[in-house]
């Protein structure tokens, strides 16, 4: 997957500036960056979700998203929240669920489950759709420290399992380390990527 | 109300104009010992039934559409505004002269009446969607099928539940009209026939046994759905 932007703008105001990113199967990266920066703007560009940008978006690799909700549907039972979305069979979404630490609660509807729960389960419809790159918004911000440990732990190991990529989206500096991403700052105005170590564009 | 209509039956002692209950009661166990009753409300059950399919489908897809998109919400907007306020009679009146007096017409003046209410409905519900929920679809992609099915109908359910009960009732009142005006079959039909003669007991008697069908439906059809469709709010399991 490689995203070239020349530039994204909402109402005249420029909140995106010139920027490449890379990423293919195994790869990991983190886009670290304070809140209103245009973090989730890039990520939505890069899933497809938002087509009025200037530049390209190349690749032909399959992308899942998790949400920084879990994004749920609230009348379906939880194994229909991974097998409709993901369009995946029953079998493997059981046996995602389980990875989760979910099995037993198949049968029940979103909000039976805690919101950790709810978390987990829209991890386990991301891996149901056997991406190549995994997008991440933010996706351990306001859960309890416990809680989101667990989420990165599982993450990591899914990602392990499944040999996909990963882009995140965190304002936490102390995500990307914990998932082994390389972290790349968001920042200025418009926005541009440098890589943290060294402060050279990328 | 029983007991009110008994007290004003028996003030006005007049049983032409005013029956007492038991002389409807007694009318309805006549009409539906002789058959008569189970055809005609057959056949106007049918019609309504028919004009309630047109009319709840054909208002859901220009109401989803309305709601989705604002250029067809724009062009469509005034048609619907004088569609809601045509009186039903004429468009009874002009789908017997342009269509014909025969069940084709019927139908389609019934839906016609009521599809406009619909549109308004469903048009509501399409622009209270989740775009969190359109955005998760968009990004699972999610063929329109599956996003109409299990994204777009669940939280339209409220919407389209709230539509079909006030439309079955809006429907069967002007099924009867349309029978009463140019069919020759129904309870529209019948009463007909009873108001030339003046039969009031006649009346009320085909009136009342047609709304006891109406609010079985209402019931045991409904009423069950929308639990099944709302099952997922509650709690329990």
């Amino acid at each position: 997957m490689r995203i070239e932007l020349k530039g994204k703008s909402f109402a005249g105001h420029e909140v995106l500036g010139p920027l490449t990113l890379e990423i293919g199967r195994g790869q990991r990266v983190a886009v670290l960056g304070p809140s209103g920066i245009g973090k989730s703007t890039l990520l939505r560009i890069i899933a497809g979700l938002d087509e009025e940008f200037s530049g390209s978006l190349s690749g032909d690799d399959r992308l899942a998203v998790v949400f920084q909700e879990p994004t749920l549907l609230p009348w379906r039972r939880a194994l229909e929240n991974v097998t409709i979305p993901a369009g995946c069979d029953e079998s493997a979404a059981r046996d995602l669920m389980a990875r989760v630490g979910l099995s037993g609660r198949e049968e029940q509807f979103p909000r039976q489950m805690s919101l950790g729960q709810q978390r987990r389960l829209a991890l386990a419809r991301a891996f149901a759709a056997r991406p190549d790159i995994l997008l991440m918004d933010e996706p351990f911000a306001s859960l309890d420290t416990e809680t989101a440990s667990r989420m990165i732990g599982l993450t990591s190991e899914l990602l392990e399992r499944s040999g996909a990529g990963l882009l995140l989206v965190t304002h936490d500096p102390g995500e990307p380390a914990r998932l082994g991403a390389r972290p790349v700052q968001l920042g200025g105005n418009p926005a541009v990527l440098r890589d943290q170590d060294n402060g050279t564009d990328t | 109300m029983l007991l009110l209509w008994t007290l004003v039956a028996m003030w006005s002692d007049n049983p032409r104009t005013m029956p007492a209950p038991w002389a409807v009661a007694a009318r309805i166990g006549q009409i539906a010992a002789l058959g008569e009753l189970w055809f005609h409300a057959g056949m106007t059950l049918f019609r309504v039934l028919a004009s309630f399919v047109l009319a709840m489908a054909v208002g859901l897809l220009i109401g989803l559409w309305m709601g989705r998109s604002r250029g067809a919400d724009h062009w469509l907007n005034p048609g619907l505004v004088i569609a809601l306020n045509l009186p039903a009679l004429v468009i009874i009146v002009l789908a017997y002269i342009w269509i014909g007096l025969n069940e084709v017409a019927a139908v389609a003046a019934v839906a016609l009446n009521k599809i406009p209410l619909v549109i308004v409905m469903i048009r509501e519900g399409t622009r209270a969607l989740r775009p969190d929920l359109d955005d998760m679809a968009r990004a699972f992609h999610m063929s329109s099928l599956d996003r109409l099915r299990h994204v777009v109908l669940p939280q339209l359910a409220p919407h389209v539940a709230s539509a079909a009960r006030a439309g079955i009732s809006l429907i069967w009142k002007i099924v009867l009209v349309v029978e009463f005006l140019g069919r020759s079959n129904g309870v529209g039909f019948k009463i007909h026939l009873l108001f030339s003669n003046f039969d009031v007991t006649g009346v009320l008697a085909w009136a009342l046994a047609f709304v006891a069908v109406m609010l079985a439906i209402d019931m045991f059809v409904l009423r069950p759905w929308e639990a099944r469709a709302n099952r997922w709010r509650r709690d329990e399991d």
